[in-house]
């Protein structure tokens, strides 16, 4: 194998899929990055694959001058190190004799010893739309978001399995993603291509580490993406069928079962606030200032109808204590003081689009509801407040 | 030294009334009561000198010979008589009960299930006398030859009641128990000289006329004096004076049992658990719970605050008020340990490297203050016994002493600041905060922007003034919490976020109906659950900080069940105390914050480890983690110098 490349792209390529490896591994051939330069198209193209077992990454660059086909096994750490550092370079040229890959850029020359290809695991390729159990397709921007509005709030290393990930569920165009840590939910939806699935929908849980790949790889992705559903694998193609390689992030379901989140969606608020969403997070914002790990709640008082005002106002013993105070847009119904942690609300108002959003609330020790659109539902749960 | 014997008149016959305000019961069950009840007799009679002898674990003998006072030869007789006794003569006496013995039951007990005789020379008289009783029966007393003092021999204990025989243990057992409870004497009566031999090799000898530190440690082990530090208290504001001099020991030294405490009062080793209790108040967070702390207390009061009398044995006592001595001990102890830099003491004794140079001494340093706290407190105790305890005199020479040990503390804190100020390589942050290394909180200070290096993400190591400091990140971080989390008691219920859908666990139903005597508890620190059905519990609310520690509501509140029924929560909550509430309180929280700790091998990031050490000097007392282990140890520059031969 021997291919120029450009070093740019493939830096990107390469932090990309030696994201997945587990550096850990205990076999080292897993800790590499397989590429395989293919003279198609124009110049070539070079693929990258690497896989933790769990979640596997074959990713394509056709910026590259491919001169000789070919395969090498590299330890993915070594590689993202030096593609790194060559940071001055325009191009790189990587050439294989054997196990040994030796990588040049201007006044450099590095050797690695690596390993032989065929020790690499097979990465499976995207399913034909009949060999899967769901299959459709989906605006990458549309699923963009619907990852970006629920990864947030999934938990981590929770010893229940099925939060630590993102459900997804389709039902013909519709599509749901949910995710929650036990304290707070967020609800995103959206709409897909079932194009000629078979199939009206299912659901199942997705790892976040393969979300969060996947919100890495979508904006450089084809207009449409298409995703496979298997009985145990979720598999996207970020490429036009038609490009030659492609991208192809390929990863487990969780198993387990995830909470009833549509119990869990209050449906009784009988309050109803509506916040500017820039001034409610600067206020929640600087609320929190006087918060610390044992206290970290931030007190909401809704003053009611009438003023429709908004205090806020935290404690932190030793600390100190921060009150603000702002305008609300509209309110319906009584008055309420509430506790959450300030957090939890500006993680959501991250992610919310427009302008305003309604906060809908029943008691103090009951939980509270944020809406934006009729595509984002935020279920938090109150803290008990001094 | 002798002391003044309280043997005040000839031994009489008690009125009946004053038998039976004596608690009845058994006085010997084995040979350590032999023991003990000749011991207490020798001391009584004034004794300088006592020397026991055992054979067979003290099974086939015993033999206590001292050179008191003695008992002359026409008070032998009714010295085995039953109730018999110099010592008390009426109620009134029972309120100030100054000696050891007195209920002039032992003589006539031991006699009456072993062979045991007597032979004893009052000062005074030609010669020595002898009786002989075997069981029960006495001989007539006979003339010998012997010097003053008495000898007492008890030979083959319950060989008239084998069913009693039988309980006995294995003779290294007994033997065990009797050398403990020499030990125990000993360290109260540090003018008397004690030799024991066991079956004819000396186990313990300690000379005469020795002052009570100097005591101490030859009982403890001379190379425990750096494990212990001293306390102190005095009380003399009222009639209900209590004086106070002990040793505490490190917290390294805990066991799991109170076996390395030694409490006397007024020279009489008790078991009490009013003082128990103040003592593990006061390591509260500086050993794990469950543990006991290491310490020799001696108390001194007016023998009329306290009834001596409550056990037959003895060894349990009762205070007219026992709170003011619980608070006297809790004082006294927390005092001596706050103001002690407990950083383990990595001296000689437990750190080795090779090649040990000079196979040397203990390199601790021990400050010029402490010094001469210990000296003037071998000054200050009163030789146990003594009665007239001049409480008076006593505060006035405490209040000189204090005010010199403080000019003298003045004086050493000018010399450190000159020091640093002229000491030419000294970096400027050093030299700046040096005057504070004496602090009274005895923190290791770490110079500001030192760095400070993780070692196997698992220890931190960073230097001080002395030399250098490794840190333990989890045992730190978890003090730190410890620290924080109690605070926020003190503010109010810690702060509980409720959940989506309440986590559910198996339980079994002993667990769950623990649930409700424990509910005040779980509120205030935050949890809300209940029973979710017969074999299950659900939690709706948790703390919000253990949240964050990604510590998980159903597995917690399962642990603090499984806890809460080995160890009978229910039933402090229900009938317990309010400090042992409290305490139940306490230990959840170091359950709390031994989870909420970063644990070995995890990585942090500079910032962490810049936070991590700020929190340590803010936090009190953070050289141990709640369950006791150190948080840090010190490597001091004078010992790095001795390993590598510089010195
Ligand atoms: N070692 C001794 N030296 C002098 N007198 C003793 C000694 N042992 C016992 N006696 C005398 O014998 C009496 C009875 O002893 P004991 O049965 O132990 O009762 P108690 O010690 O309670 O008075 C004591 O009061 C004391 O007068
Ligand atoms: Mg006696």
């Amino acid at each position: 194998m021997k291919v120029i490349c450009d070093r740019a792209a493939l830096q990107e390529a390469t932090n990309l899929t030696a994201g997945v490896v587990n550096p850990r591994s205990p076999r080292p051939q897993l800790a590499c990055i397989r590429l395989t330069a293919k003279r198609e198209g124009a110049g070539g193209t070079l693929t990258l694959a690497a896989t933790d077992a769990e979640i596997s990454l074959r990713l394509t660059t056709d910026e590259v001058e491919v001169q000789e086909e070919g395969e090498a096994l590299i330890p993915a750490d070594k590689l993202r190190q030096i593609v790194a550092a060559q940071d001055t370079d325009p191009t790189l040229t990587l050439e294989t004799d054997g196990e040994k890959t030796t990588i040049k850029g201007t006044g450099s020359r590095f050797l690695i010893y690596g390993f032989p290809p065929g020790d690499f695991p097979p990465i499976p390729d995207f399913p034909k739309p009949e060999a899967a159990a769901d299959a459709f397709s989906a605006s990458s921007e549309v699923f963009l978001q619907l990852i970006q509005r629920t990864i947030f709030s999934t938990a981590r290393e929770n010893s229940r399995y099925a939060i630590n990930g993102v459900l997804l569920k389709r039902h013909n165009k519709k599509i749901e993603m949910v995710a929650t840590d036990g304290r707070r939910l967020a609800l995103a939806r959206g709409t897909v291509d079932p194009g000629a699935s078979k199939s009206e929908g299912g659901q199942c849980i997705v790892p976040t580490k393969a979300l969060n790949l996947a919100q890495r790889l979508l904006p450089t992705a084809a207009d449409k993406i298409r995703i496979a559903i298997t009985d145990n694998q979720i598999m996207f193609a970020f490429d036009d069928p038609d490009s030659p390689g492609g991208t192809v992030l390929t990863s487990n379901l969780v198993e387990g079962t995830f909470p009833p989140y549509e119990d869990v969606v209050p449906r009784d608020q009988d309050k109803k606030a509506t916040l500017n969403v820039e001034t409610l997070s600067s206020a929640v914002k600087r609320a929190a200032l006087l918060t610390n790990e044992e206290s970290r709640g931030v007190r909401l008082a809704f003053t009611g109808a009438q003023d429709k005002m908004l205090r806020l106002s935290s404690r932190a013993p030793e600390m100190g204590e921060a009150e603000i105070e702002v305008a609300l847009d509209g309110y319906e119904g009584e008055g309420i003081e509430i506790g959450f942690n300030p957090a939890f609300i500006t993680d959501a108002l991250k992610v919310v689009t427009g302008n305003d959003v309604v906060m809908e609330l029943k008691a103090g020790n009951k939980p509270g509801l944020i809406k934006s659109g009729n595509d984002f539902l935020y279920v938090v749960m109150p803290v008990s407040l001094q | 030294m002798t002391q003044a014997s309280p043997i005040q008149s000839e031994i009489r016959v008690l009125p009946a009334l004053v038998v039976d305000q004596i608690a009845a019961g058994e006085v010997v069950e084995r040979p350590a009561s032999v023991v003990k009840e000749l011991l207490d007799n020798a001391i009584d009679a004034g004794a300088g000198r006592i020397t026991v002898e055992l054979e067979k674990g003290g099974i086939e003998l015993v033999r206590v010979a001292d050179d008191g006072a003695g008992i002359a030869p026409g008070q032998l007789g009714l010295a085995v008589h039953p109730h018999a006794t110099s010592k008390i003569r009426s109620t009134e006496d029972l309120d100030r009960i100054a000696t050891m013995g007195f209920r002039g039951e032992a003589l006539a007990s031991i006699a009456s299930v072993s062979r045991l005789s007597i032979r004893s020379r009052a000062r005074g008289e030609d010669g020595a006398s002898v009786i002989e009783v075997e069981g029960g029966s006495a001989s007539a007393v006979r003339p010998d030859a012997g010097p003053v003092g008495t000898v007492v021999t008890v030979r083959n204990l319950f060989f008239n009641t084998p069913a009693r025989r039988k309980f006995l243990k294995t003779p290294t057992t007994e033997q065990g128990h009797c050398v403990d409870l020499v030990r125990a004497l000993a360290l109260s009566h540090p003018a008397i000289g004690f030799v024991v031999r066991c079956d004819g090799r000396v186990v313990l000898d300690v000379p005469s006329g020795q002052a009570v530190r100097e005591r101490a440690f030859a009982i403890l082990g001379r190379e425990m004096e750096t494990q212990y530090v001293e306390v102190h208290a005095d009380r003399f504001d009222d009639a209900r004076g209590i004086a106070l001099w002990g040793l505490a020991g490190l917290p390294v030294l805990a066991r799991p049992t109170a076996r390395w405490q030694h409490l006397f009062l007024n020279g009489r080793p008790i078991r009490d658990r009013t003082v128990q209790h103040a003592l593990r108040e006061a390591y509260r967070g500086l050993i794990e719970p469950g543990r006991q702390p290491a310490a020799l207390l001696m108390l001194e009061m007016d023998p009329g605050a306290v009834d001596v009398n409550v056990h037959p044995a003895k060894a349990e006592v009762r205070f007219r008020d026992s709170g003011m001595v619980h608070k006297a001990v809790y004082m006294a102890v927390r005092e001596a340990l706050r103001s002690t830099d407990l950083t383990a003491r990595e001296d000689a004794q437990r750190f080795r490297f090779e090649p040990v140079v000079n196979g040397g001494a203990a390199a601790t340093g021990k400050s010029a203050v402490g010094e001469r706290f210990a000296e003037y407190f071998e000054r200050l105790v009163p030789d146990a016994g003594t009665k007239n305890f001049d409480y008076e005199g006593i505060k006035r020479t405490l209040e000189e002493e204090r005010a010199q040990i403080e000019r003298e503390n003045a004086r050493l804190e000018d010399e450190r600041r000159r020091i640093a100020a002229s000491a030419p390589d000294a970096p400027e942050g050093a030299r700046a905060r040096t005057p504070d290394m004496a602090g009274q909180h005895g923190l290791v200070e770490m110079r500001p922007g030192g760095r400070i290096l993780q070692v196997h993400n698992s220890f931190l190591v960073t230097q001080d003034d002395q030399g250098m400091v490794i840190i333990d990140q989890h045992a730190l971080h978890e003090r730190v919490m410890y620290e924080k989390i109690s605070d926020r008691l003190a503010a109010g219920a810690l702060e509980s976020q409720r959940l989506l859908v309440p986590e559910i666990f198996e339980a079994s139903s002993a667990r769950i109906e623990l649930l409700e005597p424990l509910s005040g508890l779980l509120e205030r620190l935050g949890i809300d659950a209940t029973p979710a059905g017969p074999h299950s519990v659900s939690v709706h609310a948790f703390p919000t900080f253990l949240f964050d520690k990604k510590v998980e509501p159903g597995a917690f509140v399962g642990e603090l069940l499984e806890r809460a029924e080995a160890d009978g929560w229910d039933r402090t909550m229900e009938g317990g105390s309010d400090s042992a509430r409290e305490e139940l309180l306490h230990e959840i929280v170091d359950m709390m914050s031994c989870k909420a700790a970063i644990k070995a091998g995890d990585r942090l990031s500079e910032q962490e480890l810049d936070e991590l050490l700020a929190m340590r000097e803010r936090v009190e007392r953070s050289s141990n983690c709640p369950h006791g282990r150190p948080t840090a140890i010190r490597l001091t520059i004078r010992e790095l110098e001795r390993q590598f031969g510089r010195s």
